[in-house]
């Protein structure tokens, strides 16, 4: 907002006020059109507090979703609301919510201190304000003890700390992030895992995308799957495994002894057929995904199995878009 | 947000505003291509200069205007003191030597140069009691109605008049009466003058604030979108019209001192080095002011233009060559026919109107002087018997091509205050502009 040069002598900034209420999010039968591609297409979701991972392969939305949540593209159709505010042309919103974008590009000119310092002042805070806000966000992300380098010589997991970092000043209600755990190293991701987990226990609202089924099963069970545009799924992850059960799943199991572990599991009534592919590899076939996992580990204890590696090869999101969509792989 | 003590507009402004233009500065700051474009733009104006050392420092010729100093008789004595003595120039049994008493032959330099202009350049009365310094009309041979050419009544004076239509000044003369001006003298003024006018309006009016914008502006919204790093800027409480005002302040941040710097130097530099008895040229000081207000004006509006070609699109700089283009030819119409209306659709027209105030306001004798330089001492008036010439006074002809009139048919202040107005209410419409498209612009 302009201040207000009416006022003597006084910043006099218009208040937004968010609509009490709504929920922190709202897509109202949103589409997004680039010329005749299609990119998002009649997406209808309310989100309001957790932690919620966005789940597609790429092209499937994703990013579009964030940015007309950000105010960044204008909904060929439906509305988009922001804490109940229209977010296009409509930056005020953004004072509660911190946004890490997927874009690379980052101005490597700057130590990551001036970097969150300078945005933070876009919050209106004082130089002061801002510093002490940067050192804090940036502690809280883990990169105090470089803070003062130019993030030009950031690694890719620094780098994107420093961009959660910056959506983390003025302590937001909603934080966006796209992809951030793509690219990173083992520690960053791990480092980041934690960040957005202590996010949600903050009681904040945080929406994370990612193309990998792992990573959001690390940190959050509530998630929405988008595909082509098209919303396909909402829900806990583990609710909308359960109702894959019908659909035979195969387990790998890599241990010193198939064989000995072959006769304890086939006492499972929810397996139905084995395999061997080598002496220490043993392939299961189940309906019933959840219970199996329910069953498996009290089965490897008591027996005192020696289990190196568990491999759920369906158990991506390749193969959940496969049987949401229909296709039977 | 609840309002602490002391919180006035400034401290507020000092959170988005300064934020914004630091972080402007400190960019332009860390790129190579600042550097070069300023570089480049401060050797061109040194070139400039260097010319002008060079000709403040090189002797202008002394052209002998009225003939004196030839002895067209060959009897030793030169025509002047021929004159001066009433004996007949072209007759070599009839010189001053051959008087009672004899006089010495004196030599032909005393006589180059011997009647400059006595005017005062900036006394607007109609008629001058002009000194005939060598005495050839006052002393020669010649009946009283001829040296009363212009025949106002008096004898070897100098009448002028001012046309109000032409805004021009016209000299009649009688005969030899200051018609062997100091070259030197006029031609260093005439070029001095010249070279602040043509550098503050070709040099820093259109040169630096031209192309300094086309560098350094177009790209202050577009590159942050090309690169992305608009996305970071976009995702914080601030509107995109403020982002392009704190951009713009980042960017006057740089460029401003830069010319002030570059406007100090030349004027420091031309108030030693120009003509006069003067330790400095502190008369100067006014021109060279309204060239620096006259330059940052024109970097404003222009670095909003460019700023908002380059939302517009992303090659916004094809936008920006033809305007640059059309800004050249408007600079030189303004030069030659300062009261054209095309002007008014230029930036740059605005901008040397108010150049030309300031040479107006420091110069009041501009006209007249200018004047005085086709005269040349009657050398150009094909009637004089005496015409030998033809050419004007060295110096005059880059002075009428840098200097012209106010072309807004008001006066100096006024064309000032209303030439700064016209150029601040451009910004504010090409920011205006340029925030609306920015804003309705989608950020992939």
């Amino acid at each position: 907002m302009i201040p207000d040069l009416a006022q003597e002598g006084r910043a006099q900034e218009q208040q937004w006020v968010p609509e009490p209420q709504a929920p922190v999010v709202m897509f109202n039968n949103v589409g997004k059109t680039y010329g005749r591609y299609q990119a998002i297409g009649g997406i209808s979701l309310a989100l309001s507090g957790g932690v919620t991972g966005i789940l597609g392969l790429n092209g499937a939305g994703k990013s579009t979703l964030f940015k007309l949540l950000m105010g960044k593209l204008q909904p060929t159709q439906g509305e988009v609301r922001l804490f109940g505010t229209n977010p296009w042309k409509n930056p005020a919103p953004y004072a509660r919510v911190g946004y890490v974008p997927e874009n690379e590009n980052m101005h490597d000119w700057m130590t990551a201190h001036e970097f969150v310092s300078t945005f933070a002042r876009l919050h209106g805070l004082t130089r002061d304000e801002a510093k002490q806000e940067a050192e804090r966000v940036l502690e809280f992300v883990g990169l105090t003890d470089v803070m003062h380098k130019k993030i030009g010589r950031y690694s890719k997991g620094m780098r994107q700390r420093a961009k959660i970092a910056h959506a983390l000043v003025n302590d937001p209600d909603l934080i966006i992030l796209d992809e951030p755990l793509q690219g990173c190293d083992p520690l960053a991701r791990t480092t980041i895992m934690n960040v957005i987990r202590e996010l949600g226990r903050m009681g904040r609202t945080v929406l994370l995308s990612s193309h990998i089924l792992s990573e959001i099963e690390r940190i959050t069970e509530q998630i929405v799957i988008l595909h082509q545009g098209k919303l396909l799924a909402i829900g806990n992850l583990h609710a909308i495994r359960e109702q894959l059960d019908n659909i035979p799943h195969t387990i790998e199991i890599e241990c010193s002894n198939a064989k000995s572990l072959a006769k304890d599991v086939l006492n499972l009534e929810v397996v139905h057929g084995l395999q061997f592919p080598s002496p220490t590899k043993l392939k299961i076939f189940t309906h019933h995904l959840g219970e199996f996992h329910k069953r498996l580990p009290k089965i490897i204890v008591d027996n005192e199995h020696d289990v190196m590696v568990i491999n759920n090869p369906d158990d991506d999101l390749q193969s959940i878009l496969g049987y949401l969509t229909g296709g039977f792989r | 947000m609840e309002k602490k003590r002391g919180e006035t507009i400034w401290t507020a402004l000092d959170r988005k505003a300064t934020a914004i233009a630091e972080f402007t500065v400190r960019q332009y700051r860390t790129r190579l291509s600042t550097w070069v474009v300023l570089g480049v733009g401060f050797l061109a104006i040194s070139v400039v200069l260097l010319f002008y050392i060079d000709a403040m420092n090189s002797e202008i010729e002394a052209i002998d205007n009225d003939g004196d100093s030839y002895d067209w008789d060959g009897d030793g004595y030169v025509n002047g003191q021929e004159f001066k003595y009433g004996t007949d120039v072209n007759d070599p049994f009839s010189h001053p030597g051959l008087l009672d008493p004899p006089i010495e032959a004196e030599p032909a330099s005393m006589y180059v140069n011997e009647d400059d202009y006595d005017w005062d350049y900036s006394d607007t009365s109609s008629t001058w009691d002009a000194k005939d310094n060598d005495g050839d009309c006052v002393d020669s041979s010649l009946l009283p109605s001829q040296k009363d050419d212009n025949g106002d009544g008096i004898v070897c004076n100098i009448v002028l008049r001012y046309d109000s239509m032409t805004k021009s000044y016209s000299v009649y003369a009688d005969p030899n009466v200051d018609e062997d001006p100091d070259e030197d003298r006029y031609g260093k003024e005439a070029q001095h003058r010249a070279f602040i006018l043509g550098v503050g309006k070709l040099g820093f009016v259109f040169l630096l604030s031209i192309f300094i914008p086309l560098f350094l502006a177009t790209g202050l919204i577009r590159d942050e979108m090309t690169s992305g790093t608009m996305q970071y800027m976009t995702a914080k409480p601030i509107a995109r019209g403020e982002i392009f005002l704190y951009r713009m302040l980042g960017y006057l941040a740089i460029v401003w001192p830069y010319l002030l710097i570059v406007c100090a130097l030349l004027a420091l530099v031309s108030g030693f080095m120009g003509p006069g008895d003067q330790f400095y040229r502190f008369g100067d000081l006014g021109v060279w002011f309204s060239i620096l207000i006259a330059a940052l004006l024109a970097t404003l509006v222009y670095g909003m233009l460019f700023a908002f070609l380059g939302v517009l699109w992303k090659y916004g700089i094809i936008l920006a060559l033809p305007i640059a283009a059309w800004e050249l030819g408007m600079a030189l119409l303004s030069m030659s026919v300062p009261e054209s209306s095309f002007l008014r659709m230029s930036i740059v027209g605005w901008s040397m109107s108010i150049i030309d105030s300031g040479a107006y306001l420091a110069w009041p004798d501009m006209a007249m002087f200018t004047e005085a330089g086709a005269w040349a001492g009657g050398s150009n008036d094909m009637s004089s018997f005496l015409f030998i010439g033809g050419n004007e006074l060295p110096g005059y002809g880059a002075l009428e091509w840098a200097q012209s009139d106010l072309g807004l048919g008001m006066g100096p202040y006024a064309t000032t205050i209303v030439s700064i107005l016209v150029l601040f209410s451009q910004a504010l419409f090409f920011w205006f502009i340029g925030q609306l498209i920015f804003k309705s612009k989608e950020i992939v």
